[in-house]
């Protein structure tokens, strides 16, 4: 996997989920913020931070990318939500307009 | 993280939609689907498929299944919490003790019209919105008086709708005195307000629009309404107390635009308080005890664009004054004992859209005054003594998109004047005398989306006209000549949502093979045929279904509902049930 190809995104903890730059664009608010040039720091490192979002959401969200690939690709699976991450999965789900 | 806020505060298209439809379908049965489904808040969320979800739509569908699960959503940005209340509404899971989920959420909007089970236990969460609550439907609701006392803390409150509210008399009134804010409010059927509640009314300075429609009790009240300068649609429908003496305190209301008093106790001496309400678009006058001398006042109504003198018992004496009324787009003069000699004075109103003259004794010749009316686009002719040489002066009113001609003397060669009317889409031929000879004339008419030959006699051979026609979204046959061959060349009509194909008594489970393609259907009525439970089957394929009458064939309730349950998810009303 080329560097290009992939971001960086940091959760709250600090903890680093490295993903396919095709499944972080599934969220509009990164896809503004990768492909705006110059005005964001993040379209040039490939790297950005959520420093509201816990590492637990920030890996639902990654597999909810991933799924959402998969989806588009003809393969309709139920995506599983765990009733006790629900409300705040919402809130980073609307922050990153996914 | 804040939301984007989207709101949809203007329910009233929708209203005039459901109208529409309700019109419609008259014909087809049961009406109860329509009221339920369009009581529900505008906007819902559900998987389409093929189309990937949101990762916040696929949360409020979980939330939505468990929604016992959880203690409060108010953390959430609150046009998301809207969105989870809209979505448990729409899906009846929301009950009293789930509702307490959104304590203090700042929700806009609670549209409970018609949620069964809705009662004052509900209106402590409700009021705890406070401030941010602007919209409020509790129509047909047990929400008492004291219930609405809750509503003191919601101040910003704009709209509130406590239509068929049994439990809400004149003390409820004094609850939702102080709130100023309010712009639309709405009192249908309550047979417990009087004029000493109304009241309120006078400190309640920014209302836009007071629907009053059904109050039996409210004689004497609209004074109270005097100084709501602000006041631009009043709707007193039904309110058969009201009376002349009513009339007068509506005269200083500046910006009133429509004014609805049908069948009311209001005569010629009442409509005199209204020509100084130079804003005044629409007057319903339907059903009152009006004469044409009214019309001396309504000239003074320089707005005047809509006017519905519907069974007013009008004749020809003094409808010259008609002439007068330049400006009406829309006139209702349907089941008046005129004649030709009044619509003589009508020549002049060439800005008429829409003329409606049900059952009037109208002739052939009255119509040659219409002849002009190039922006007519919708003409109501049914049971008058219209024919065929009539349909002449129509020939060039190329705005022309509804006519209906039910129950008059125009026969097959006649239809032959209508086929330059290219705008067409709504036809009403429901007359005896049309028979197939008269379809050959409307193959040309490819615009129609509606045709209503509910009582003519169409065979199989007239079906191979209507072939043609293929942006029919809605076909009546019932004159019982069809058989399944002719349903076969119905089955093409590929745009199809509503089907009547009812006392076409030689039709067979055939019928439902041939039309199980047509998965555009909404409603489908062949009753009174040879179906039985064994064609069932070929209704599987009609997923939009919403409405399907069988009555008087061999088919059982427990048949449909069998159907209904594996198949047929949207089927909400059927007969036999």
């Amino acid at each position: 996997m080329k560097k290009e190809d992939t971001v960086k995104l940091i959760s709250a903890e600090g903890f680093e989920f490295v993903i396919d730059k095709e499944a972080a664009m599934v969220s509009q608010t990164i896809h503004n913020m990768l492909t705006s040039p110059g005005s964001f720091a993040e379209s040039q490192h490939g790297e950005v931070t959520f420093p509201e979002i816990s590492t637990t959401i920030l890996e639902k969200i990654c597999q909810y990318f991933y799924w959402h690939l998969q989806f588009a690709s003809g393969k309709e699976t139920e995506f599983p939500i765990e009733p006790e991450l629900t409300l705040e999965l919402m809130m980073a789900a609307n922050y990153l307009h996914t | 993280m804040g939301g984007a806020c989207s709101r949809n505060q203007d329910r009233g298209n929708e209203d005039n939609s459901r109208r529409v439809l309700l019109r419609r379908f008259s014909k087809s049965g049961s009406l109860r689907w329509w009221a339920s489904s369009f009581s529900c808040p505008s906007v819902d969320i559900q998987l389409r498929k093929g189309e990937c979800p949101s990762l916040l739509e696929l949360c409020i569908l979980k939330i939505n299944q468990d929604i016992d699960k959880y203690g409060t959503v108010s953390m959430l940005p609150r046009d998301i919490s809207q969105q989870i209340f809209n979505k448990l509404v729409f899906s009846q899971r929301l009950t009293d003790v789930s509702l307490e989920v959104f304590r203090d959420c700042a929700l806009q909007d609670f549209y409970l019209g018609e949620y069964l089970g809705v009662n004052d236990a509900w209106m402590d969460v409700i009021s705890s919105q406070g401030s941010s609550l602007l919209s409020l439907d509790l129509s047909g609701s047990d929400v008492t008086d004291f219930g609405l006392t809750y509503l003191k803390d919601c101040e910003n409150l704009m709209s509130l709708n406590l239509n068929y509210c049994d439990h809400i008399s004149d003390h409820g009134l004094e609850g939702i005195s102080g709130l100023s804010s309010l712009t639309t409010l709405s009192f249908k059927r309550n047979d417990s307000i009087s004029a000493q509640g109304m009241s309120t009314f006078s400190g309640l300075v920014n209302l836009a629009k007071l629907d009053l429609e059904r109050c039996p009790g409210i004689h004497g009240g609209l004074v109270h309404l005097q100084g709501l300068t602000k006041l631009e649609s009043l709707n007193l429908k039904w309110c058969n107390c009201v009376t002349d003496g009513d009339m007068k305190p509506l005269s200083e209301l500046a910006s009133l635009k429509s004014l609805e008093i049908s069948c009311s106790k209001v005569t010629d001496f009442g409509i005199s308080f209204l020509k100084g309400l130079q804003k005044l678009a629409l007057l319903n006058l339907e059903g009152c005890l009006v004469t044409a001398a009214c019309l001396d006042y309504l000239t003074e109504l320089s707005a005047l664009s809509t006017l519905n003198l519907n069974r007013c018992n009008l004749s020809d004496v003094g409808c010259e004054k008609f002439a007068r009324l330049e400006n009406l787009k829309v006139l209702n003069l349907g089941f008046n004992d005129i004649t030709d000699a009044c619509l003589a004075h009508l020549k002049g109103l060439t800005k008429l859209e829409s003329l409606n003259l049900d059952s009037c004794r109208i002739r052939d010749e009255g119509l040659i005054n219409l002849a002009g009316h190039r922006k007519l686009n919708c003409l109501e002719l049914s049971d008058t003594e219209v024919g065929n040489n009539g349909l002449h002066h129509l020939s060039g009113l190329s705005s022309l998109e509804r006519i209906n001609l039910s129950f008059t003397v125009v026969s097959d060669s006649g239809l032959r004047k209508l086929c330059g009317l290219s705008s067409l889409k709504s036809l009403n031929l429901d007359a005896h005398q049309i028979t197939d000879a008269g379809l050959a004339n409307l193959t040309s008419l490819t615009g129609l989306t509606e045709l209503d030959l509910f009582g003519a006699r169409i065979t199989d051979f007239g079906t191979d006209y209507l072939k043609k026609l293929k942006n029919l979204t809605s076909l009546e046959i019932c004159g019982g000549g069809l058989t399944d061959a002719g349903v076969k060349n119905i089955k093409e009509l590929s745009s199809l949502m509503c089907l009547n194909l009812s006392q076409n008594c030689n039709l067979t489970d055939k019928t439902l093979e041939f039309i199980s393609g047509l998965s555009g259907l909404i409603s489908l009525n062949v009753s009174n045929s040879r179906i039985t439970n064994a064609g069932l089957q070929h209704l599987k394929t009609l997923k939009n279904l919403r409405s399907l009458t069988l009555e008087s064939c061999k088919v059982t309730a427990n048949d449909i509902k069998k159907l209904q349950s594996t198949y047929l998810p949207n089927l909400v009303s059927f007969r036999p049930e």
